[in-house]
């Protein structure tokens, strides 16, 4: 273990050296300054700037038919006392959560077979690219092709009854929670394995030699060597996730025929009924919920540093 | 009566009408419509026209047979409802005809983004159906005012459209084109018939547990729900189109339970959800619109628009021109409006099941078997086909529910806006997530 | 031992690639019955039986006006979905190099981005949709829709660079720049190319991601639908089986490229390989 230990320290300390040339003085941030600024200026003016108008609305107070500007904490104040914002946020991060787990045991070892298991790097994207070729296809057309999928007379039901396994069709694998969380795996493993693909990438296989010729089976070299080593692509690939599973309302709606509810599935009968300011607040309040799981995420597993040397 | 007046009047088109029938209403409808264009601008074939609605109404061919009649140019964008209603508020010069449903009408009023439609303008207000000039049936019978009735939706106070009149005035609200009467739509052959189902309260039969569905929309569903309790006796509303706080909670509560005990299979959000739900078999009795039901059938599959004891739930819907219009591109969007209840549309959209605000000039683009099914409600006596000219329905069969006052005067409840709207989405969004 | 380096393979190589094979038939088999589906008779709907086989629907997406504009829309979501994948990438790259180094205002800059992916995009819709009201400005798919999408697109560009740039060594650049190189050719010479992948990577997600953006398009397209707005609206009518043959279609398409792209790939790797050994 001790052996396993150094080997991997001493080998990923060398890779991650800082070989740092570049002094850090002013000059180097003012270049930072200048590289960043564009994608800040769009983010400014496209989100910073709606978020505003947003969060002031969010202040505001309504009733049937008009929305009046005003600064009143009542929308806060009732979503903190309603029971049903508790209901939905258990809900959306019962789906979260469900999801990460099997996205990142799928997206894993999906990553780990082409890094390691495939040879060649045309396989590689070749086989990466075959994965992406059903998200060309609209979202909703995928959402509306599950019903013949996984219905009572859809084509899996049908295999399950033509091979003998069921003998009636089963129901819970449309319309129901089990049909969200395949879904969402459905659409988002991908994301999941994008970047730990990229973090095993990068592993110098040599250390996988050193930690097997010290004596280390398999599954210890993968928990103790590939693992850690991944993981800044796992938080990526969970920061991802999880925000996507969050901030969805069209999966949850389809999939679940409307009978399961989420944070921004509520928001949307809010706002297409003209009720902005709850709306609003909900949505703040969203955010400021989700970056915080997101910096969690961020302490455990500090992405920013590895990079910024 | 009307339709006597209207016999004679289109005698003359008879002829021209028979030579086209046998090629099919295509044929029929491509004829250019007497009267049009009036708009004599040399300009006005540069403007443009945003008619931005549901895809139920937005469809391209009526843009383009309008392009072609009018001189100036239609495009269609269909959009859905609920962004509909956000960008008429937040982007209004992205429309310029807005296909308007009575329902999102409460929320637009006031707000400046609406223009009133003069009377004098619409040209064929004298040939409407009475139940929007004056919100009573050809027999004299007044309407149901439960919900949103068209007596109160249709006019303003005055020409600044700020606040519903509630009775007829010089100033529309919008021009009326499309209406229909909805119901339970059931599958005879997966309930055991036809006269299976006769009541609302069929809907929350504890046999179809598992089977049936609603529409995911909040005011609609807590309706239907309603129209059901209410039938099921299990207590009476004062306006099921407007009800009170207590009313809510008591229909959301047994919502809740039933939604608990597995009785909805799902609640759809697209009409093409409860299309696929119906032709799968998944639900054998839910709350859906006319063209889902001839949907369902142009595959091949029994579907019955069942036309049930207590009554249909009514709608309507209308353009209205945005504020923003003036000059010349208000002329046209007048002109178009006019053009619209002219009869190419009216007969274009019959045969999705939808009724034209003006029946006699669609009359001029249906064939008279079609006109018989469509409305009069009498045996086919050909095949009936769909827009598109798929064969929905086969020759001797009757359009569910019978002719069109047979269903359109037997409105129980209108779809509606409650005055406890903010109120009934909380619970709504509670109902959905308990 | 176990090498991985012999000819060998490991029990586990199959094991994977039977679990891969399992993950690829789970991805594909919705898409199978949108292929099956697409074949339907004119008779037929958008679920089983299949009610005749025809290529009726193939015809429809080409001629009928039935099936919306799907035609315009395609062509709309193609050009924003390529104008987006560009901006993203040239300014996630560009973004992601800055945070190599600390900067004052980075936390700001990184937590902005996160919070642009998590706000949900109906509200990102929602509030561009006010700002341009406010500002008297009229919204269209190339303006308020791109910037829109970009808010979307640009936090994922950057999380990507982060994760490509994570494994980057730097020691190839102090390489280049002890034998002489300028800044920029640095950049160009030897940065850009080793992230290359990693760019095609940004690229691919950032045109996926626009290419199937619905929310936040909604309500900042304007009058003009883009193709996943088009489809969504049709929805609310009755759908045909053409959006089957929409999938069938962009599937085909998408493999072709592959294909096309894959073969030229292994012609220049096979041109390196042989001017290298020459």
């Amino acid at each position: 273990m001790a052996l396993v230990d150094q080997t991997v320290d001493g080998l990923a300390a060398g890779v991650m050296a800082p070989a740092e040339s570049v002094a850090p003085d002013n000059s180097g941030e003012r270049a930072s300054w200048f590289q960043v600024a564009p994608l800040m200026v769009v983010l400014l003016l496209f989100f910073g700037l709606p978020m505003l108008v947003v969060l002031a609305v969010s202040f505001f107070d309504f009733d049937r038919t008009d929305i009046v500007p005003a600064f009143i904490l009542d929308n806060y104040a009732e979503l903190f006392r309603s029971e049903v914002t508790l209901r939905l946020y258990a809900s959306s991060i019962k789906f979260a959560l469900i999801v990460w787990a099997v996205t990142l045991v799928l997206g894993f070892n999906i990553a780990y077979f082409l890094v390691f298991h495939v040879r060649s790097l045309l396989w590689q994207i070749g086989l990466f690219l075959v994965c992406t070729v059903p998200f060309l296809t609209s979202n909703i057309i995928r959402m509306i092709s599950w019903i013949p999928f996984l219905g009572r007379n859809g084509i899996f039901n049908q295999a399950l009854e033509g091979a003998g396994i069921t003998s009636q069709p089963l129901e819970f694998l449309l319309f129901s929670d089990f049909a969200v969380i395949v879904a969402y795996v459905h659409l988002f493993t991908l994301f999941m394995v994008v970047p730990i693909f990229n973090s095993m990438a990068r592993i110098d296989k040599s250390l996988l030699e050193a930690a097997r010729d010290a004596g280390a089976g398999r599954f210890r070299v993968v928990a103790e060597v590939v693992l850690p080593l991944s993981k800044s692509g796992i938080a990526l690939g969970s920061i991802f996730v999880i925000t996507l599973v969050m901030g969805d309302s069209f999966v949850v709606r389809t999939m679940s025929g409307g009978q399961s509810a989420s944070v921004v599935s509520a928001l949307q009968n809010e706002v297409a009924a003209l009720q902005y300011p709850p709306a609003a607040a909900s949505a703040v309040i969203m955010v400021i919920i989700v970056t915080l799981m997101v910096a969690g995420i961020l302490r455990l597993v500090d992405v920013r540093k590895e990079l910024a040397r | 009566m009307t339709r006597r007046t209207s016999e004679i009047r289109t005698k003359l088109n008879r002829r021209a009408l028979l030579k086209g029938a046998a090629a099919g209403g295509a044929v029929v409808a491509t004829e250019a419509i007497g009267g049009f264009p009036t708009v004599w601008a040399q300009n006005a074939k540069d403007v443009t026209l945003v008619h931005a609605g549901g895809s139920y109404a937005a469809i391209k061919e009526i843009g383009e047979q309008a392009t072609k009649d009018l001189g100036f140019k239609i495009v269609m964008q269909a959009i859905t409802d609920d962004v509909q209603l956000n960008r008429s508020l937040t982007q209004p010069q992205t429309i310029d005809i807005n296909n308007i449903d009575s329902t999102k009408l409460p929320y637009l009023v006031g707000k400046g983004v609406l223009a009133a439609v003069p009377v004098a303008k619409y040209k064929l207000w004298g040939e409407t159906v009475p139940l929007f000039t004056k919100g009573a049936y050809p027999n004299g019978k007044m309407a149901s005012t439960q919900g949103l009735a068209p007596i109160e939706a249709m006019f303003y106070a005055d020409k600044d459209a700020k606040k519903l009149a509630g009775k007829p005035t010089e100033f529309l609200t919008f021009i009326p084109t499309i209406y229909n009467a909805d119901t339970l739509g059931i599958r005879p052959d997966l309930v055991g018939g036809r006269d299976k189902v006769t009541s609302w309260k069929d809907l929350l039969d504890p046999k179809y547990k598992g089977k049936t569905a609603l529409v995911d929309y909040a005011p609609v569903g807590v309706m239907d729900v309603a129209m059901a309790l209410e039938s099921r006796g299990d207590f009476k509303y004062a306006d099921k189109g407007n009800m009170t706080k207590e009313e809510i909670d008591k229909t959301i509560k047994i919502m809740i339970d039933l939604k608990k005990g597995g009785h909805f299979r799902s609640f759809w959000s697209t009409f093409d959800q409860s299309v696929n739900l119906m032709a799968s078999g998944e639900v054998v009795i839910q709350s859906m619109w006319s063209p889902a039901v001839t949907a369902v059938r142009s595959r091949g599959i029994d579907c019955y628009y069942v036309p049930l004891k207590e009554g249909y739930r009514g709608w309507f819907v209308g353009l209205a021109p945005m504020a923003h219009l003036s000059g010349l591109k208000l002329d046209c969007a007048y002109e178009y409006m006019n053009w619209f209840n002219s009869g190419w549309q009216g007969g274009f959209i019959a045969k999705q099941g939808y009724y034209s605000a003006v029946p006699s000039t669609a009359k001029k683009f249906l064939t008279p078997e079609e006109w018989d099914y469509w409305y009069d409600g009498k045996p086919a006596a050909i095949d009936i086909k769909d827009p598109y000219g798929t064969i929905m329905e086969k020759k001797g069969a009757t359009r569910d529910g019978g002719g069109i006052w047979d269903r359109m005067g037997n409105i129980a409840c209108w779809n509606t806006v409650m005055d406890e709207d903010r109120y009934l989405t909380r619970r709504w969004n509670e109902f959905v997530s308990s | 031992m176990h090498g991985a380096d012999g000819d060998h393979r490991p029990w586990t190589f199959y094991a994977f690639a039977a679990f891969f094979g399992l993950f690829v038939a789970f991805l594909y088999g919705p898409m199978i019955v949108i292929y099956i589906l697409s074949f339907q008779g004119p008779q037929g709907g958008m679920t089983f039986p299949l009610n005749g086989v025809s290529l009726h629907w193939f015809y429809a997406l080409v001629s009928q006006t039935r099936v919306g504009d799907i035609a315009g829309s395609f062509v709309r979501s193609i050009g924003l979905a390529a104008l987006v994948a560009i901006i993203t990438v040239a300014l996630s790259v560009v973004a992601g190099l800055a945070f190599r180094r600390r900067f004052r205002g980075s936390v700001f800059a990184f937590y902005l981005a996160i919070a642009s992916l998590i706000m949900p995009g109906l509200f990102v819709g929602l509030g561009i949709a006010l700002t341009f009201r406010l500002l008297g400005l009229g919204t269209s798919w190339y303006t308020s829709g791109l910037g829109a999408q970009l808010t979307w697109t640009l936090p994922f560009g950057l999380l990507i660079m982060f994760a490509v740039l994570g494994r980057f060594n730097r020691s190839y650049e102090e390489a280049a720049i002890d034998l002489g190189a300028t800044q920029w050719q640095k950049l160009n010479e030897v940065t850009l190319p080793i992230l290359l992948p990693g760019i095609i990577g940004v690229a691919l997600f950032g045109f996926t991601l626009s290419y199937d953006e619905l929310a936040r398009t909604a309500l900042t397209a304007g009058s003009e639908n883009t193709l996943p707005l088009e489809i969504w609206a049709m929805t609310t009518n009755v759908t045909s089986p053409t959006l089957y043959a929409v999938g069938a279609v962009t599937t085909i398409v998408s493999f072709a490229v592959i294909i096309v792209a894959l073969s030229s790939i292994a012609a220049i790797e096979r041109r390196r390989a042989r001017s290298l050994t020459e």
